[in-house]
């Protein structure tokens, strides 16, 4: 559906913002673009949407590449790509109602008070169709905003820090919306965040974004198992994991520090209880934690395993193969 | 005397209001050309717009009473005479349009780039970017904008006065200067002062109220 090709940007021929960008968003899918401040991830939204223009590379939009696109066919196109801003942009002159009819009138087009009434009933802003944009919360804001872009049946939505602005309640709202509408219209979407959490909670794959490079790029499970350590180190700044204590626990003889991710519906079945039983290896928990990604569970577990003279190859290897994935450690 | 008072009064109002209404007609445009010369990629358009906005310097520039002497003959053109309130309007809407299409250029140069990127992004052409973002959205700036021109084109009737357009600074220099009437120029003041501030006022209040 969309294609990101060896887009690279530079402006001013010198300053290389984006280097070298690869990636693809899939029908129906929600793609998350995460990076730290810097990382360029405003430069990739303004570049997707030709506001920019990429210094080289191409930008595929089933198969057609906006980069090459004359103005007047570019104006076409683009409209299949609906961008919902940081700060909404919206009109301050017009109502919510207007503003959200604001692209059917652009298009010349029929039945605009209809559509726009059935997507303000959708997206939950019936109530507050006559307001203008000064006397509406953040979060009526960000649904003004989020109509408007969905108002013309887009191929794909844009949105740029959909939550960054706004209080956990309203960011648990405001997901659940784009979700709900993701999955009702079968409408590829991009998020550009800088949170982890809303990579968790709403996406399927993730672009990660450092210094200009695509760091990593696949599914978000993947992305959470392999780039664990650094995720902390540069988004949450904690680490939970004592090691001291840990080192401490396992420097016996006889014992094995392990670590065991799971992902997945087995997250929750008894595994470890089982084949722990099963070759009569005591366990010994020191860190475990379960989080959700969109729908599928995903876990981890530290484990130190005392085998005496149990057949500790055969319960490695076992378990090896029930578990996501198996590291010792130390 | 009375009726000397009203006629003065109504020629000030209409030399105010029509070479307002002209710089209106004529300014605004100007304004949203120079706003599109001075964004536009084209190296051709931007040399266009620093050559635009040197004559928008020029006549903005040029002491009002010397504009007035030295459109004479363009007048005479126009209007066949250089006496009356219909020959003042000349200048005044030549002087006046250069200032119009500066104070709109500011207006629209206030528009945030995020409306500018939005309208993009959705796909406008210039037209509907015109009349459905720029405009609007800077429509209560302008008013404030037209508020200060009339206010100022009151002053440049009176400046125009001294040179046969007639009005209340004409009333002022002519009775109230040269026959020491005091009295007259006071009543006169009075009443400019009077028209300005009704200006202001509404000005104020409509502006206000297109702040949504």
């Amino acid at each position: 559906m969309l294609e990101v090709k060896d887009l690279n940007l530079i402006y001013n021929q010198k300053l290389h913002v984006l280097k070298n960008i690869n990636f693809e968003v899939k029908k129906g899918e929600v793609a998350g673009i995460i990076g730290l401040s810097g990382a360029g991830k405003t430069s990739i939204l303004r570049s997707l949407v030709l506001l920019e223009k990429p210094t080289s590379g191409e930008i595929k939009l089933n198969g057609k590449d906006l980069s090459k696109l004359k103005e007047r066919d570019l104006m076409i196109e683009r409209k299949k790509i609906s961008v919902v801003f940081q700060n909404y942009n919206l009109l301050s002159t017009r109502t919510v109602y207007e503003n959200i009819a604001l692209p059917l009138e652009i298009n010349k087009e029929k039945n605009i008070k209809d559509r726009v009434l059935k997507l303000a009933e959708e997206v939950g802003l019936k109530d507050r169709l006559d307001h203008y944009p000064s006397s509406l919360s953040g979060g009526e804001k960000q649904r003004t905003a989020i109509a408007r872009g969905m108002i013309n049946n887009p191929e794909i939505l844009l949105l740029d820090e959909p939550t960054s602005a706004l209080d956990p309640n309203t960011t648990d709202r405001i997901l659940k919306l784009v979700l709900d509408l993701n999955k009702k219209h079968d409408l590829s979407t991009i998020i550009v965040t800088h949170e982890m959490d809303v990579i968790k909670r709403a996406c399927d794959r993730v672009v990660y974004l450092k210094n200009g490079e695509v760091n990593f790029f696949g599914p978000v499970y993947k992305f959470f198992i392999e780039k664990e350590k650094e995720i902390y180190e540069e988004f949450y700044k904690e680490i939970n994991i004592d090691w001291k204590a840990a080192r401490k626990k396992s420097g016996k003889e006889n014992q094995k520090l392990i670590k065991v991710t799971f992902y997945g519906d087995s997250t929750h079945e008894p595994i470890l209880d089982e084949i722990s039983k099963k070759y009569d290896v005591k366990l010994n928990y020191i860190y475990g934690k379960i989080e959700h990604l969109k729908l599928k569970p995903y876990g981890t577990l530290i484990i130190v395993v005392e085998y005496e003279d149990r057949d500790i190859e055969g319960f490695m290897k076992e378990l090896e193969s029930k578990v996501y994935k198996l590291e010792e450690l130390l | 005397m009375i009726d000397e008072f009203i006629r003065a009064t109504l020629e000030t109002i209409y030399m105010t209001f029509v070479s307002g209404g002209i710089s209106i007609i004529f300014g605004i445009p100007l304004g949203i050309l120079l706003f599109f010369l001075s964004r536009s990629k084209k190296s051709l358009n931007r040399r266009i717009y620093y050559f635009v906005d040197f004559f928008v310097n020029v006549f903005r520039s040029i002491p009002f009473i010397i504009l007035i002497i030295l459109l004479i003959p363009l007048t005479k053109i126009i209007i066949g005479t250089i006496i009356g309130p219909n020959s003042a309007i000349v200048a005044l809407s030549i002087a006046a349009i250069p200032f119009m299409g500066r104070l709109a250029e500011n207006s629209f140069n206030n528009l945030s780039q995020g409306l500018i990127d939005t309208a993009t992004v959705l796909g406008m052409n210039k037209r509907q970017f015109v009349f459905k973002i720029l405009i609007p959205e800077s429509l209560a700036d302008i008013i404030s904008g037209i508020t200060l021109l009339l206010i100022n084109l009151i002053t440049f009737t009176a400046i125009a006065g001294a040179v046969g357009a007639g009005g209340l600074g004409a009333m002022a220099i002519n009775y109230g200067y040269q026959r020491f009437r005091w009295d007259i120029l006071w009543l006169d003041v009075i009443i400019l002062i009077f028209i300005t501030q009704l200006i202001q006022y509404y000005g104020n209040k409509l502006s206000k109220s297109l702040r949504k």
